[in-house]
């Protein structure tokens, strides 16, 4: 059974069913939006039941659409949180990322401008390697990117798309050895995103990460996860009723590989690793839980199949 | 309004031509577009080295108190100030208050501002409420720190007359080189005026 990424998008008219359709199938609701009348399921299921939700929405109105990147945490890198990158390009790339699924957090780096003077710190490393893939937001001239970026990349260990305005081979003859990813044309711009050509720029970043995202997912699938990352944030959902008060749009932000809940470390994380899944298998067992580098919060990650010899 | 008459930009490296659109967006956004009338943008990143040249329209004349509303002086200590358009109504009363005193300027409505117990001067009509040249440089520099590369931190600025110019880099400036680059920026620019 593969599980893939979906949106569901309609009305809330007997909304209760379309969950209860999913649950039923094995899906998992990784986020709901609700927009004004309209709510946003963002979805994990079986992929051969995918045409029956289409069946089951068709006379709700609901639309189904594929979108691998729901189910993904990535990282919008820029050399700072200055004026020069937001809320233009930083903030639309993050924005774009953000309605294709994907759960996106930006991050400006403390000493991160300038070409020789560019430094990034060991927590801004460590950050970037807790998502599940880092989309790097450089400038317009590729001498600037060829001595900038080696900086910025050093411990990176998750999958890098670097995107700069010199064209797409112009970053691939500057970077030494080649990242994941690249887009081009797109680098440092001040106005709105509302045109065709810059949509265009846009969509080809999607398009791109969507592609280093599937490689990812094919990697993984050749060793297993011990626990999929959707069961184990219901799970969570189900024992720890505290994560309804969580304020923040994503309570459990939900990744490739595992999962951030938004619970404090010192108070949850033991908690967490004591919960049992099934058969008396606990959290702790297929699971490494650690203090995330974000706030205070917990960062789980599950470990293959591999590493426990257990699918729960 | 008119927006740039005259607007280059020289880069040593591609990808110089997206600053054209990086100014004309940062001008826009800043409300000075229809202020300047010439800008030569030089951006060398090896070296590195960012330098503008900018030439300005007149700017605006001074708003004085006459421009804010009528008035009317009734007797040798009173007058009265009938406001015609408020823009401009918080910092007159601002430069009414610090010049003739606190207790001596009112607003009894929305509209009517008084003046009671000091001689009023012969010229108060005239007094200057708010000069935007003042802060028009300021605002202009700073909208070239947001179109010169973010860590460009080494920098220095001039502006007088209806001319300003601005030089950054990431090392120390090379002075020389960039008062050069500007003479010549700003005969380029006078020449495509005319």
């Amino acid at each position: 059974m593969t599980i893939v990424p979906v949106t569901y998008k309609g009305g809330l008219y007997q909304l209760d069913e379309v969950i209860d359709y999913i649950e039923d199938l094995g899906g998992f609701i990784v986020q709901r939006h609700n927009i004004a009348s309209e709510v946003v399921l963002q979805i994990l299921m079986p992929a051969e039941d995918i045409e029956g939700l289409r069946t089951f929405s068709r006379p709700l109105a609901g639309e189904v659409l594929e979108t691998p990147l729901v189910g993904t945490e990535i990282a919008v890198v820029i050399p700072s949180l200055e004026i020069h990158h937001l809320p233009h390009s930083a903030c639309d790339v993050a924005e774009y990322l953000r309605s294709h699924g994907s759960k996106s957090n930006m991050l400006g780096m403390a000493r991160g401008f300038g070409r020789r003077i560019a430094q990034m710190n060991d927590e801004e490393r460590d950050l970037i390697n807790e998502h599940d893939a880092a989309v790097f937001i450089l400038g317009n001239f590729a001498s600037c990117i060829g001595t900038k970026f080696p900086k910025f990349r050093s411990g990176i260990t998750v999958p890098i798309i670097l995107t700069g305005g010199p064209s797409r081979e112009a970053l691939e003859a500057v970077t030494d050895p080649p990242v994941e990813g690249y887009v081009g044309n797109l680098g440092r711009f001040m106005h709105r995103t509302q045109t065709e050509e810059d949509i265009s720029r846009l969509d080809a970043v999607i398009e791109e990460v969507e592609r280093v995202i599937d490689a990812r997912r094919k990697e993984l699938a050749e060793d297993p996860l011990s626990l999929s990352p959707a069961r184990l944030q219901a799970l969570l959902q189900q024992k720890i009723p505290e994560i309804e008060d969580i304020l923040a749009p994503a309570p459990v932000a939900v990744q490739l590989t595992g999962l951030r809940p938004k619970l404090p470390y010192g108070g949850y994380a033991q908690r967490i690793r004591d919960l049992e899944i099934e058969n008396g298998v606990k959290v702790g067992d297929v699971c490494d839980v650690k203090k995330s580098r974000m706030r205070d919060y917990i960062l789980i990650r599950i470990k293959p199949l591999s590493e426990t010899n257990i699918v729960v | 309004m008119s927006g740039l008459e005259f607007f280059k930009v020289e880069s040593t490296e591609n990808g110089g031509d997206k600053y054209e659109q990086i100014a004309t967006a940062v001008l826009q956004d800043h409300n000075l577009l229809s202020i300047v009338e010439g800008l030569y943008l030089y951006i060398d990143p090896s070296k590195p080295l960012f330098a503008a040249a900018g030439v300005i329209r007149p700017p605006r004349s001074a708003i004085t108190v006459s421009d804010v509303g009528n008035v009317l002086i009734e007797e040798e200590t009173k007058a009265t100030i009938a406001v015609g358009s408020e823009t401009y109504l918080a910092p007159m009363l601002k430069m009414l208050w610090d010049r003739l005193g606190h207790d001596n300027v009112d607003q009894p409505d929305r509209f009517t501002a008084l003046i009671n117990g000091v001689t009023i001067p012969k010229d108060l009509k005239d007094w200057v409420v708010i000069d935007p040249s003042e802060s028009l440089f300021k605002d202009l520099i700073y909208a070239v720190q947001v179109i010169a590369p973010e860590g460009f931190k080494v920098r220095r600025e001039s502006y007088g007359k209806n001319r300003f110019s601005y030089a950054a880099s990431e090392n120390s400036l090379p002075e020389n080189e960039a008062k050069e680059i500007l003479t010549r920026a700003f005969a380029e620019i006078e020449e495509g005026l005319v």
